[in-house]
């Protein structure tokens, strides 16, 4: 399993002008999340919310911010994201692990997994999904979107299980 | 004293400095008492005042951020006290308007009664005061000018059962007046 494309999109977003990068862990972004604390630009949240709040709050300061979290965690912030982030209009981009993807995933992980391309959907979010080999075209088109000030969200698929 | 009271007391201190405040009848009053592009209204998303907050204090080190927040706001985003207590932004203010009750929603009773938020922010490395009275809350706003941050106030208030304007602004100006507003030096 190479997972090393997730330092890549760190670091391209970082180097285009993703100043902040705020969530709460996930096993599946594990590469992407251990780049940016190399680089100390991670801040660690108690809960997805908050993060999204903390990155809102970032936004108002003009300093452009990406929220990442597992899918649990999106689930959890779906009030968060239609009366703040949408709401308001405010332009983050969001990072997702997609536990649940495989259909033999934990237990905990299958309904809400399998839930999640519809979640997106109903809540009109812009949203693709980033691999291996789509991953540079991907962080453009989130960089344009947010350029554009407006919300947006990339999806990171677990096709494997621990 | 009633939240209204409290606030024209904090506004007089406070002037043009930003304001994160939060749902419901909190954000009402604020809006009624002295609405200015400063203030960054607060909506929906209960809760979150004080994260909002955090992210313009830490992108905004030279000024001075205010949280207008609840009691029953702050008990449900207690994890932003861990959050804001680990950075130590210096030139945070977190006020708390205490009631003990869900004022919004009908009056409802909160936890801040039988659990002390006071005890929870000095676990969270904050600088906490309680006030109870107008002499008091003036003393301690002259107080922590020469604190650093993160500051809490919690201010123990009497429910009062007028309601305040909603505010009349859309959410986009109020974003928009709010980053404009920062840009201003």
């Amino acid at each position: 399993m190479n997972k090393n494309f997730q330092r890549d999109v760190f670091n391209l977003l970082l180097k285009q002008g993703i100043e902040n990068f705020i969530g709460v862990p996930d096993s599946t972004l594990k590469e992407f999340i251990g780049e940016g604390l190399k680089h100390k630009k991670i801040i660690i949240s108690t809960r997805e919310e908050e993060a999204i709040g903390i990155a809102t709050g970032m936004t108002l300061s003009k300093s452009k911010s990406l929220v990442f979290m597992q899918n649990a965690g999106f689930a959890n912030s779906l009030s968060t994201i239609t009366s703040l982030v949408q709401m308001y209009k405010i332009p983050l981009i969001f990072l997702i692990g997609w536990r649940g993807y495989l259909p033999n995933d934990a237990p905990e992980h299958k309904k809400i997994g399998k839930i999640q391309p519809e979640l997106i959907k109903i809540l009109n979010l812009p949203s693709k999904i980033i691999t291996q080999k789509n991953w540079k075209e991907c962080c453009l088109w989130a960089l344009k979107k947010n350029s554009e000030n407006k919300v947006c969200s990339l999806v990171v698929r677990r096709e494997f299980l621990d | 004293m009633i939240r209204k009271e409290a606030m024209e007391i904090l506004i007089k201190e406070i002037g043009e400095k930003p304001i994160i405040s939060a749902n419901g009848y909190i954000s009402r009053d604020l809006f009624n008492v002295k609405d200015k592009k400063t203030n960054f209204y607060m909506i929906g998303s209960m809760g979150l005042a004080s994260s909002i907050a955090l992210g313009v204090a830490l992108k905004n080190t030279k000024k001075t951020i205010f949280v207008f927040d609840g009691d029953g706001n702050i008990l449900m985003n207690l994890g932003s006290l861990v959050t804001i207590g680990s950075l130590q932004p210096k030139n945070l203010v977190h006020i708390i308007f205490d009631n003990s009750s869900h004022e919004s929603t009908g009056g409802q009773p909160t936890n801040s009664g039988n659990v002390k938020i006071k005890k929870i922010a000095l676990g969270a490395n904050y600088t906490v005061y309680e006030i109870k009275t107008e002499q008091g809350l003036m003393k301690i706003l002259k107080k922590i000018k020469k604190d650093k941050g993160p500051v809490m106030l919690i201010i123990k208030i009497e429910t009062l059962k007028i309601i305040g304007k909603r505010i009349t602004h859309k959410p986009i100006k109020i974003k928009e007046n709010f980053m404009n507003s920062l840009g201003e030096k």
